[in-house]
């Protein structure tokens, strides 16, 4: 996995003293591919793993939706620690559909020496539809990360992908807010013949410029971020039925625009804790399967 | 290629807030910003200037320096590279229609003033729905073909920015002329900094990190109040 590219992680190129990068058990890989089967039911067909990156079998647990199959994906390391290497490819069919989540938060442990990556593909090929929307990521003091993910996706295919990121670990000692070294994330998709459709890059350092600023993070901890890459008819009536908002009582706000190239919406929302920001993007994720496919989502279970 | 005091002379007329492109009638954001509440006095408008310079900088201001490297080369898909780059980028439906609008009037602007076969080519090219036309595109011809060089494009696009939202400030903050020009000679400060910065990013390295001003662009965009156009 190459991130030579992004010059931000330059600084941050030394060996982990434990165990160097590439060692296994710091590499994860993991491959999915969900298709409709002979009867016409959405199934994992495929699916490839290596630690630390776990998954055992898809479960058809949403009772909004019993046909969708739902997959946690789990990492036995723990928290992503420095020199680790994530790469997930998903890949969902024509016609199918499916949803996938984290069983935990993703925490990003303190790093000395190098960095976590994360590269991620999705593909989704004419009708498919994918869930995304994972728990939130965790960094710590000194955290260096960088995700970069690519989305090839057909004109008629819906994919919600979403992120909550926290400023860090904002009740562990006296706080580690805005601690963590670096954050680089890039998302970034595509049609099946290539045209590009849209770019987002936010590079956070908070040494070099502090997020805790107006128009930026101002005082808010958790920052989420939506895509949603949908045909323009689904994209008006999920446009027209998100409320965008301050609430100062409630220290929440969101807010949603279109994309370029009318390839879909970008939803964000900003809050104090977590608990508020997931139920946001959880409440925006079942307008947009509502409108694709004409169910809500379920309530989330308790334990989450 | 034109003298030094006649590319000074005309680098002053395409930074004048004056230069009818139609940077009045947008405000970068602030219209809401101020409507909230969260822009209210000179601090506040400061600190919301000074994250929209910086947004500017590391997006269309790279967008703008390639595209003017691209006209030195005569390259004109590098132009369109460009051009097409900094919409990918442009994330903000508002933000978008703003700099196509003020992009294409530069460039009709340009073709009343100048006789440039380049920019000529580019303007057909919006005309024909072939390009979208963004500013910064548009700055990057415009400012090469009088000869300025990278910098003063670059702190020209700064100027540009931080002066819409000033500009805009006067009409919708408690602020004075005496505020707001002592928040420009501030942030006139970080110019070389964002320079340095931006002058050595590619395309694929374009970023910006603003949450909360995209959600005031969002609420703007689906609101009803409308002193701007953004």
């Amino acid at each position: 996995m190459d991130f030579s590219a992004a010059k931000e992680m330059a600084p941050y190129l030394a060996e982990p003293k434990a165990m160097p990068v590439g060692t296994p058990g710091k590499t994860g890989y993991l491959r999915l591919g969900f298709e409709l089967d002979g009867e016409g039911r959405s199934i994992m067909r495929d699916l490839d793993r290596r630690a630390p990156l776990i998954v055992q079998q898809e479960l058809y647990f949403d009772e909004g939706m019993p046909e969708m199959p739902c997959v946690y994906i789990l990492s036995s390391g723990g928290p992503n620690v420095d020199g680790d290497r994530y790469e997930q490819h998903f890949t969902v069919r024509k016609g199918a559909y499916a949803h996938l989540s984290t069983g935990a938060a993703t925490k990003l442990a303190e790093m000395r020496y190098n960095y976590s990556g994360l590269r991620q593909r999705f593909e989704l090929e004419a009708g498919a539809y994918l869930e995304y929307l994972p728990e939130p990521t965790i960094p710590c003091r000194h955290t260096r990360f960088i995700a970069d993910t690519t989305i090839r996706i057909d004109p008629t295919a819906t994919l919600f992908y979403a992120e909550i990121y926290m400023s860090g670990r904002k009740y562990f000692g006296s706080g580690e807010r805005f601690a963590y070294d670096v954050l680089s994330v890039t998302t970034q998709a595509e049609r099946p013949d290539g045209e590009r459709l849209f770019r987002e890059k936010f590079v956070v350092r908070p040494a070099a410029h502090t997020p805790a600023l107006l128009g930026e993070m101002e005082d808010y901890d958790v920052f989420a971020n939506a895509i949603v890459l949908t045909p323009p008819e689904e994209a008006e009536r999920i446009y027209a039925r998100t409320d965008t908002f301050i609430d100062r009582t409630s220290c929440t706000a969101a807010g949603i625009t279109r994309l370029p190239n009318g390839c879909g919406l970008l939803y964000k929302a900003l809050g104090a804790e977590t608990g508020p920001v997931k139920r946001l993007v959880r409440k925006f994720c079942s307008t947009v399967r509502e409108e694709v496919k004409q169910r809500p989502l379920p309530e989330e279970f308790p334990w989450r | 290629m034109p003298d030094r005091s006649t590319t000074l002379m005309r680098l002053m007329a395409l930074t004048d807030s004056a230069f009818p492109v139609g940077t009045f009638s947008f405000s970068n954001g602030l219209e809401t910003a101020a409507d909230t509440g969260l822009v209210h006095d000179a601090p506040t408008l400061e600190a919301y200037a000074r994250c929209v310079a910086r947004q500017a900088a590391l997006t269309d201001g790279v967008a703008a320096l390639h595209a003017m490297r691209s006209y030195r080369r005569k390259d004109f898909e590098g132009i369109l590279e460009a051009d097409r780059q900094a919409i990918l980028c442009k994330l903000n439906t508002e933000a978008r229609l703003m700099s196509c609008r003020m992009g294409k009037k530069l460039a009709e602007l340009f073709a009343h003033i100048a006789d440039d076969a380049l920019a000529a080519r580019w303007l057909g090219e919006i005309e024909a729905g072939r390009t979208p036309g963004s500013y910064p595109a548009a700055q990057g011809i415009v400012f090469a073909a009088n000869g300025a060089d990278e910098r003063e494009l670059f702190c020209s696009h700064q100027y540009g920015a931080i002066g819409t939202v000033l500009n805009a400030a006067l009409r919708c903050v408690r602020v004075s002329h005496y505020d707001t020009q002592r928040i420009l000679f501030r942030l006139s400060d970080t110019a070389e900094a964002l320079f340095a910065e931006a002058a050595q990013m590619d395309f694929c390295e374009m970023n910006a990190f603003a949450p909360q001003a995209d959600i005031l662009a969002s609420l703007h965009e689906k609101g009803t109040k409308r002193l701007f156009m953004n």
